[in-house]
């Protein structure tokens, strides 16, 4: 089974503060949070730079309408104002360009993956609150992806191929897959910041998407992102790095769409593709979010819908996959119903796909769309996101009963502290919890550990670790 | 406000890696405030500052 996890950038709102102050803001509450971690992220084996075609770039390019905000601002050093944190669950948590970021240990299994997830939630809420008791200011923590005034950060999602696939096989047999998902995992919302307008749309990210595909990340975004960082043995993988996706709220969400990605990447894996031409993948993305009947993919052959290109991947995964494993067979069973309820009334997806829960709340207290107050109407669709439970219009939904609940609390409690039981993310959280701060660096791959004045060990941690401590490692 | 849930609704869970006897009790849900007579959600909604996406501004990610 593979290796595969996400990271999530949050929305930070902070009293009496600005989005000027954001950078430092965002450094500070990842500092705030009372827990076991070691800093020092081992950033010698990272290579952002480097594209997936074989070349590498000079320098990644950057949003100039957000550049404004650091006119007449020094800030801290780049190391100091990541601040990054390697926690005792295998998780990363850090600072990204003023949002706190926190990527899950590697997971081999949809329910960990899920449940880590989720943790995540709790501990960057827990950082907020720890800020909030340290400066008395009230935080906001938001799990979205844009602020409707043109900016977009990013929910990603990681998994592990061999190398041996091709690139050119991974773009086109992926790319009308991650176009055509939205209809399920897309979390919805009010407007659009892109042209066409747009009352309601089912993805918060199909509106920052300009290219098909390419190295960069902040600007000029593409929905096949080349990256060549695999985190890994370079030679052997590639980790494929999905940024257009959305940041889910529904547990069900989350755990699909990790779920119907590794099995599309099985099929081609095994050597199976599915082919879709799309006429422009960047328009067809944005149709495919702003069309709530799904009948508006241009193929080079004519229009097709978004079910109907999600049912092709389905099928082909159906036949070659069904009985796998239980996990497979859950994937498959809640797949096919999922498009069979989009196809009868979208509204019977309101109990697990975000879109669909807020756009039937939204209809309920505000009218039909195009009666909406779009002020009012893109505030209530921003509080569905906010991460404070007694607060958030999501959490009001599972307070009432009214969203499916995936995994037990329990796995969601024990994942901030725990790390999946499977992968290497277990002798990560062994070093922070054994030798603290003798790390003298960490990272997915390896730690550095101070053994002496003039004496440091190298431990790596292997892709293929599944069961064992440290100890055997060390041996 | 009419629920938004259907009755046709599936529940089955999703599987999960196993764990030793005892080691999933707990709560299945977090705790959340339960709804108190009035509809929670709709509490909830007409508490919303109407400006707050207005103010809510962000530095780009990624």
């Amino acid at each position: 089974m593979r290796l595969f996890g996400s990271d999530i950038e949050y929305g930070l709102q902070i009293e009496g503060r600005d989005v000027a102050d954001q950078l430092e803001d965002s450094a500070e509450v990842i500092r705030s949070l009372q827990a076991n971690s070691v800093g020092c992220w081992d950033y010698a084996l990272e290579s952002p730079r480097c594209d997936l075609r074989g070349f590498s770039v000079d320098r990644l390019t950057t949003d100039p309408a957000d550049s404004v905000w650091d006119v007449g601002r020094v800030h801290p050093p780049e190391s100091e104002l990541r601040s990054d944190r390697v926690l005792e669950n295998g998780a990363r948590l850090y600072n990204d360009h003023g949002h706190p970021e926190y990527a899950t240990p590697e997971c081999r299994r949809i329910a960990d993956a899920l449940a880590h997830e989720l943790a995540g939630e709790r501990i960057v809420l827990q950082a907020a609150k720890d800020f909030q008791e340290r400066t008395g200011r009230a935080v906001k923590i938001y799990k979205n992806n844009t602020d409707y005034h043109g900016a977009s950060y990013g929910s990603h999602e990681n998994y592990l191929v061999p190398r041996s696939v091709q690139f050119a096989d991974l773009l086109s047999h992926l790319v009308p897959f991650l176009i055509s998902r939205s209809i399920l995992f897309g979390a919805g919302k009010v407007g659009s910041e892109s042209r066409p307008d747009v009352r309601f749309q089912l993805s918060q990210r199909a509106d920052f998407f300009t290219e098909l595909a390419s190295v960069d990340t902040l600007y000029r975004r593409p929905i096949f992102n080349t990256r060549d960082e695999p985190h890994a043995e370079q030679e052997r993988w590639i980790r494929l790095h999905v940024i257009c996706g959305d940041a889910n709220r529904m547990p069900w969400s989350i755990a699909m769409k990790f779920g119907t990605m590794s099995l599309v990447l099985r099929l081609l894996e095994m050597g199976d593709r599915v082919e879709w031409a799309l006429r422009d993948p960047v328009t067809a993305f944005r149709d495919a979010s702003r069309i709530l009947d799904g009948s508006r993919i241009e193929t080079t052959s004519g229009w097709t819908n978004s079910a109907e290109v999600l049912d092709d991947y389905r099928c082909a995964c159906e036949s070659r996959f069904r009985g796998t494993d239980a996990e497979t067979d859950w994937v498959l069973d809640e797949w096919n119903a999922a498009l069979e309820d989009f196809r009868t009334d979208w509204t019977r997806l309101a109990d697990r796909v975000d879109w669909a829960a807020k756009r039937l709340m939204l209809e309920q207290f505000c009218g039909p769309v195009e009666t909406w107050d779009a002020p009012l109407a893109q505030s209530l669709d921003l509080e569905y996101h906010n991460l404070e439970p007694q607060d958030s219009l999501f959490d009001a939904l599972v307070a009432e009963g009214q969203t499916r609940t995936v995994i037990p609390e329990s796995r969601i409690l024990d994942a901030m502290s725990m790390p999946p039981q499977d992968t290497r993310a277990q002798l990560r959280a062994e070093v922070v919890r054994t030798y603290g701060e003798q790390v003298q660096a960490i990272g997915w791959r390896r730690a550095i550990i101070s053994a002496g004045p003039d004496d440091s060990r190298v431990v790596e941690f292997p892709v293929n670790w599944e069961t064992g401590t440290l100890s055997d490692l060390l041996e | 406000m009419a629920p938004v849930i259907n009755a046709e609704r599936r529940e089955r869970d999703l599987p999960i890696p196993e764990r030793k006897p005892g080691e999933d009790e707990g709560p299945s849900k977090r705790d959340v405030r339960k709804p108190q007579g009035d509809n929670e959600l709709l509490r909830r909604m007409r508490k919303v500052d109407p400006d707050q996406a207005k103010k809510y501004r962000q530095r780009s990610g990624e």
